[in-house]
């Protein structure tokens, strides 16, 4: 008993030494620009940079081969034309919230000064219900039609694809968008596949 | 002695192996005179990352404007060393007086640019106001 009770300063050193080594080997919290190369890369979900990306090639792509080449046109001349968002389909086994998607898309069209998006009118009712409120309120007291139907929607899907080789595993995102006129028909279509690959999460591109 | 010999001559083949299948140069072909005609830009250059530029060497910058009048920029670059690289650049946009213009678009990109390869970076102005850019590349992590 006496031998033990000596030792216990003896044990309590490699004990202190472990504790120090394990403090000095955790990452303290740090803020990382949200744009920036410095996020964490998850093989088996989408990252927000992922979405970021996906974002920035359909928004380039709309630019270019829609709005630059002079194809989008507004049913109320001298306004943009106005875009609402259909169905966006998640078709990944995560639960995700297609805004991350679809609002960056939005955001950057509004500032593009060429389209801009509606929202009273949506699939599943307004995203702002006061609004559409308002409008209903405006048409009844004034006795007048204020409803300006969109003259784009906006729908697409997520897909996922997965493989796996010994422990590599290895994720595709596919990410599809359409924008479809009023009479119905796609004028501008684009897909951009992520494939992420790796047997653990890392941090950077 | 003799089985000294065959060792070394061992390790020799398998190291030229080993070199040969990591190569990841490129091989391109296309026309001697070409049809398009570019607007190329003089540009100015800050190198901090002397590693970075022999990999993704800028070798010039043409810009398109379309009928809707959003500026399209296109950099060529080349890896001018043999192996494979991973990189990441931003493009940064400037209205007429050289204020920036926040995007949420304002992302990294990530690219793989392989040993010899020339590639053509492409960036479409975010909106008609755009009349300058800056493009920045960083190593991937």
């Amino acid at each position: 008993m006496q031998t033990s009770l000596r030792s216990l300063p003896l044990l309590s050193i490699p004990a202190a030494g472990a504790l120090l080594l394990l403090a000095g080997c955790s990452t303290p919290a740090t803020y990382v620009e949200t744009g920036s190369s410095q996020l964490v890369v998850n093989v088996g979900q989408i990252n927000i940079q992922d979405f970021n990306q996906a974002a920035d090639v359909m928004v380039a792509s709309l630019i270019d081969n829609f709005i630059n080449a002079g194809q989008c046109k507004s049913s109320v001349a001298g306004e943009p034309a106005l875009m609402a968002i259909s169905k966006i389909v998640n078709n990944t086994s995560k639960q995700i919230d297609t805004d991350l998607l679809v609002k960056k898309i939005r955001i950057a069209l509004n500032r593009t000064g060429r389209i801009q998006t509606t929202t009273t009118m949506g699939l599943g009712g307004a995203e702002d219900p006061l609004a559409a409120d308002q409008q209903k309120a405006q048409e009844f007291f004034e006795d007048k039609k204020h409803v300006r139907l969109p003259d784009y929607t906006l729908s697409g899907k997520i897909i996922e694809e997965r493989a796996k080789s010994g422990s590599i595993r290895q994720s595709t995102y596919s990410f599809q968008l359409s924008l479809t006129s009023r009479s119905g028909v796609a004028v501008w279509e684009d897909a951009k596949e992520i494939t992420k690959q790796g047997s653990s999460s890392t941090v950077g591109f | 002695m003799k089985k000294n010999l065959l060792f070394l001559a061992g390790a020799a083949c398998g190291t030229a192996l080993l070199l040969g299948g990591c190569a990841n140069s490129m091989n391109t072909i296309e026309p001697a005179g070409t049809v398009a005609q570019r607007q190329m830009l003089t540009d100015k250059r800050l190198i901090t990352d002397t590693g970075l530029h022999r990999h993704v060497q800028p070798i010039g910058i043409n810009t398109a404007t379309g009928p809707g009048g959003f500026l399209k920029v296109q950099v060529e670059v080349q890896n001018t060393t043999g192996s494979r690289h991973s990189f990441n650049y931003r493009v940064e946009w400037f209205d007429e007086n050289g204020m920036i213009i926040n995007s949420p678009m304002a992302v990294a990109t990530s690219r793989t640019i392989e040993g010899g390869e020339t590639l053509a970076i492409t960036a479409t102005a975010p909106t008609d106001r755009a009349k300058d850019f800056r493009i920045k590349f960083i190593e991937a992590k």
